[in-house]
């Protein structure tokens, strides 16, 4: 491989890492307190009804295919988000070998599997309804 | 010219618990820390879809005071990466409208009024849907 098309694929490689970690920011940041408020705690205490309290109404949005996309939006690309904060959390702290390859596959790849864990149990959950 | 010897590696390493010496420092790791709760969230989150496939009998969402106590501490670290986030938004984003450069404060603003509308429309759904 040229020196140019090994840049090149460098560039590339940090674009989507970059990509995924300010998005995965934006994201938690925009849509993850309201989650967190209200299925986390006004549902619970029983202040508004919420729509996972109750089997027939959380089935019914989790068939939508839209509420899958959303969900997989909102769970998987914050992770990529976590994994390299963690990752640099650790390296602040004093651990070097957290910019070490394995640590970086740990983290990163970790942040990919949590993404293929959500596609899985959300095509495996409830089936797919547009009605 | 006599040959140069390879440069040494300068090995530097943070001083233990320098993060504890200002609370500028403090709060930098505060907001690194943020991921943790939050993705232990998530998880959880992850976990109560997977739960729906137990069926009407088995299906038991979390509600345990404990739980709400979790989300209540999540939910701080939730607001102040939100806050951190969005507020450095001003000194990322660089763009120009009508040829003219737009402020940083009003980048910052735009991202926090998407936040908030963003959050109305996600409450309306969590809790409208709960009714049909």
């Amino acid at each position: 491989m040229s020196e140019h098309a090994h840049t090149r694929k460098l560039a590339l490689a940090h674009l989507f890492w970059w990509f995924m970690f300010a998005q995965g920011g934006v994201l938690a940041a925009i849509l993850i307190p309201v989650h967190v408020l209200i299925q986390g705690i006004l549902g619970p205490l029983g202040v508004v009804p919420v729509v996972d309290r109750h089997y027939d109404t959380w089935v019914n949005v989790l068939g939508n295919p839209l509420v899958k996309l959303y969900l997989l939006v909102l769970i998987a690309f914050p992770f990529f988000h976590f994994a390299h904060r963690l990752r640099y959390l650790l390296v602040d702290l004093g651990v070097p070998a957290a910019r070490s390859l394995p640590a970086q596959i740990v983290f990163y790849g970790g942040a990919v599997a949590v993404t293929l864990v959500t596609i899985y149990i959300l095509l495996t959950t409830v089936p797919i309804s547009f009605g | 010219m006599s040959e140069q010897a390879a440069p040494r590696e300068f090995g530097w390493t943070m001083p233990r618990g320098w993060w504890t010496r200002r609370w500028h420092y403090f709060w930098y790791i505060v907001r690194e820390f943020t991921s943790l709760p939050l993705a232990l969230w998530l998880l959880w989150l992850l976990v109560e879809i997977r739960r729906a496939q137990d069926g009407p009998q088995g299906y038991h969402p979390h509600g345990s005071l404990g739980f709400v106590v979790f989300s209540v501490v999540v939910l701080l670290f939730a607001l102040y990466h939100s806050y951190t986030f969005l507020t450095l938004a001003g000194a990322i984003l660089h763009f120009n409208l009508a040829d003219r450069p737009v402020s940083s404060r009003l980048i910052v603003l735009s991202q926090f009024a998407l936040w908030a509308a963003a959050s109305v429309v996600v409450g309306f759904v969590l809790i409208y849907f709960a009714r049909s």
